[in-house]
């Protein structure tokens, strides 16, 4: 008897502490978070997942989307595109999120046909310009302007150095890049445009994945007699290029993509890095925005003792993004994907505090922004040195 | 209670089966199999493919590097020749899967029978060597044949179908996969029943030897290598159609240490211990992944922290296995049922 009283009492308790996570359930929002925390993109995938995970804390601490939590599932895949498509079947058929936050190019391109059959909005720290067209990826987002326009930006950039600097003719500019998806997205696009404007493209150099040594291709580069060098591989392989360079005595004037320029080139490369330019859609970490004193505070209160970088506050301004998607999904109560997708594509010109330029989409338009900002590192300071606006013309567009 | 050794003709020492019961068990456990995708989850499915996928890929290396000794690190590459054939023949052609499958494994074993040449020479760490170069090179193939394979950005196969029959999702997967999985299984372990399978240990156990008792040996070494290369681009293409993209970022050389590390810890050289290579390193990482999602649900910030966590456990569990058990988990299986068909009287 005394048994069976215990078991009820015990089966009371479980429903009782069951019954309000259920209630607790419904006022949640679930959203996917495929991370890499471990892969061969850990160096700046860490970071980006970390200013994700900030945002969605700082969101809940301040009420939520209109007191409802969002509820961020977010799990490593380690650059693993057979892990990247398990997490997001569990993600999207187990745990019915309503959208994604995602990654790099792998898992992207991996599941840029699967989000459009789910309807499940995909963020990406990706910036592949196919992806904002929303005729061939209705479902694909991210916050910054396309790879492409970030190279064209540079490429006006070295024109008008170039200028600056008393050279006479084309100056001569070569591209350095990984041979994979990341690596080649704006290359296409970058020679293109070199010929427009009357920039000579001679080298194009590919170097090989995790490569320690790029003596090979910068001595090409110095026989071809190269003045200015984009080089699209992520910060390890930027300091790496940095280093043989100096080695070889190279005059060289560097360039980066913004996976491969923050301030961990500084701390990597050190004094290697004075005069490197690069593209930083995302400002560094203490930039005085209006947006920056949030992501000071949530350092202060969640980790104090980490150090941040531009790619903290990509993860963070990408995020604000779709937060601001989950409200007006909300608002009009559709909080599904296509409520989502809808919810975003009305933002126009919507501000993140600075963190990153200003946003609009539209549902035939996903370029988020035609703006992007140069920095150089100046005394082991990214300091800006200009906004390149590049016309949102039809040609361009998802190339 | 069976107390003795009871073969008496050659027969009985080649069967399969000891006893009409591990039969039966067999038979059941595959029923129970067939009958499981019904109640699993879209991930779990995934999962399950996955193994499946694995456990054909792993059994396909062992007939080279088990059961021929022959260090093969072209897993990866083989495994993106199946899948980028599957990829141009059920794409571009349209062709059933009934057709696509076989092709695609005959045209890997092409491929492997010209990388299987230099084992003619090289044997040991040098043929695993040479075996890389394969790997980079068919990389640089897939990687710039942008016509074929889509290049960089990959290329989208269409759903697996034959005769009207659509396998869109992974349930009906399972139903393709499972079988050919367990019909490559059997194959395989009758293989080693035959004169050619035994050729293949001969050459493994002293190729000098095997050569005096006129095995010849380098025939037998390229048809390891064809065979090992069919089994292994089946594999790539039902990767192929399972995945639905591929691209060569799906094909890195830490997917054929990956294999390797399966074939290792199972049990070289045994097909019991491919099945379990296959489960343990598939599991693992998806293990290890919901025990840290669990833990993060209790304190969010704890993610970035655990991840990292995960390959010191991967790393530190595949040491463990190496020191307690290096002839695999096979062997350890064995030990454990020799215990249990004794038992109490292990004596």
């Amino acid at each position: 008897m005394n048994v069976r009283k215990n078991l009820a009492a015990i089966l009371a308790a479980a429903a009782a502490a069951v019954l309000p996570a259920q209630a607790t359930a419904q006022q949640e929002i679930k959203v996917g978070g495929i991370f890499d925390l471990t892969g061969v993109t850990s160096d700046v995938g860490k970071p980006f997942a970390q200013g994700v995970q900030d945002c969605v804390a700082v969101t809940n601490d301040a009420g939520g989307i209109n007191g409802k939590k969002i509820k961020l599932l977010g799990a490593d895949y380690a650059y693993k595109i057979d892990q990247a498509r398990a997490l997001y079947k569990k993600l999207v058929n187990d745990d019915k999120v309503v959208m994604i936050q995602g990654w790099g190019t792998g898992d992207t391109e991996a599941l840029k046909d699967f989000v459009g059959q789910d309807k499940i909005p995909y963020f990406s720290g990706s910036f592949a310009a196919p992806l904002s067209d929303p005729s061939k990826f209705p479902y694909n987002f991210f916050v910054a302007p396309t790879y492409s326009e970030q190279l064209r930006s540079w490429l006006d950039w070295v024109k008008q150095d170039y200028a600056k600097s008393g050279g006479k003719g084309k100056p001569k500019v070569a591209f350095m890049f990984g041979d994979n998806a990341y690596g080649k997205a704006p290359i296409a696009a970058g020679k293109k445009y070199g010929a427009e404007i009357g920039v000579d493209v001679v080298d194009e150099a590919v170097l090989p994945p995790n490569f320690q040594d790029a003596t090979s291709q910068l001595l090409t580069m110095k026989q071809k007699g190269v003045e200015y060098a984009y080089i699209n591989v992520t910060t390890t392989g930027v300091s790496l290029v940095l280093r043989d360079a100096k080695k070889l005595g190279l005059t060289v004037k560097f360039g980066s993509n913004p996976y491969g320029f923050s301030e961990s080139l500084v701390a990597v490369a050190g004094p290697l890095a004075e005069g490197v330019t690069g593209v930083v859609p995302h400002v560094p970490f203490g930039t005085p925005v209006p947006g920056m004193a949030v992501l000071e505070a949530a350092h202060q209160k969640y980790h104090p003792t980490d150090k941040h970088d531009a790619m903290y506050v990509r993860g963070w301004a990408t995020c604000l993004v779709w937060v601001e998607g989950l409200r007006g999904a909300e608002k009009a109560g559709q909080l599904n994907g296509p409520g989502v997708k809808a919810a975003i594509e009305k933002l126009a010109d919507f501000s993140t505090g600075g963190l990153a330029q200003s946003v609009t989409y539209t549902p035939t338009d996903h370029r988020p922004t035609m703006t992007t900002s140069i920095y150089q590192i100046q005394g082991g300071k990214l300091v800006k040195i200009g906004d390149y606006i590049m016309p949102r013309t039809k040609e361009w567009f998802g190339l | 209670m069976r107390c003795g050794d009871f073969r008496q003709t050659y027969a009985d020492d080649m069967s399969l089966f000891e006893s009409p019961l591990p039969r039966v068990l067999l038979a059941g456990f595959l029923v129970f199999l067939l009958v499981l995708p019904q109640f699993a989850t879209t991930y779990w499915l995934d999962v399950l493919n996955r193994i499946c996928i694995a456990i054909v890929g792993a059994v396909g290396l062992n007939v080279v590097t088990g059961y021929t000794g022959l260090i093969s690190l072209g897993t990866a590459a083989f495994l993106a020749v199946g899948g980028f054939a599957t990829a141009a023949m059920a794409g571009k052609a349209g062709l059933p899967f009934v057709i696509v499958i076989p092709l695609s494994g005959l045209l890997t074993a092409m491929v492997g029978l010209v990388f299987g040449i230099p084992s003619l020479r090289l044997k040991g760490l040098y043929l695993a060597v040479a075996t890389l170069a394969a790997h980079y090179i068919v990389e640089f193939t897939v990687t710039h044949w942008d016509s074929m394979t889509g290049g960089v950005n990959g290329i989208s196969i269409p759903p697996a179908h034959f005769a009207g029959l659509q396998l869109s999702d992974d349930r009906k997967m399972f139903y393709l996969i499972f079988p050919v999985t367990v019909g490559l299984l059997f194959f395989t372990k009758n293989l080693f029943r035959t004169k050619v399978g035994k050729a293949f240990v001969a050459i493994r156990d002293q190729d000098i030897s095997a050569e005096v008792m006129g095995v010849n040996v380098f025939r037998y070494k390229l048809l390891s290598f064809a065979v090992s290369s069919f089994i292994v681009g089946v594999a790539g293409s039902l990767l192929a159609y399972q995945a639905r993209i591929i691209s060569p970022e799906n094909f890195p050389i830490t997917l054929a240490i990956d294999y390797l590390g399966m074939v290792i810890i199972g049990g070289l050289g045994s097909i019991l211990g491919s099945i379990f290579g296959a489960i343990f390193i598939t599991l693992l990482p998806e293990m290890l992944r919901l025990a840290t999602d669990s833990m993060s649900n209790y304190w969010p910030g704890l993610m970035v922290i655990v991840a990292p966590i995960k390959m010191g456990v991967f790393g530190l569990v595949v040491i463990l296995f190496l020191i307690f058990e290096p002839d695999g988990m096979a062997a350890r299986w064995n030990h454990i049922k020799a215990y249990w068909k004794l038992y109490p009287f292990s004596y």
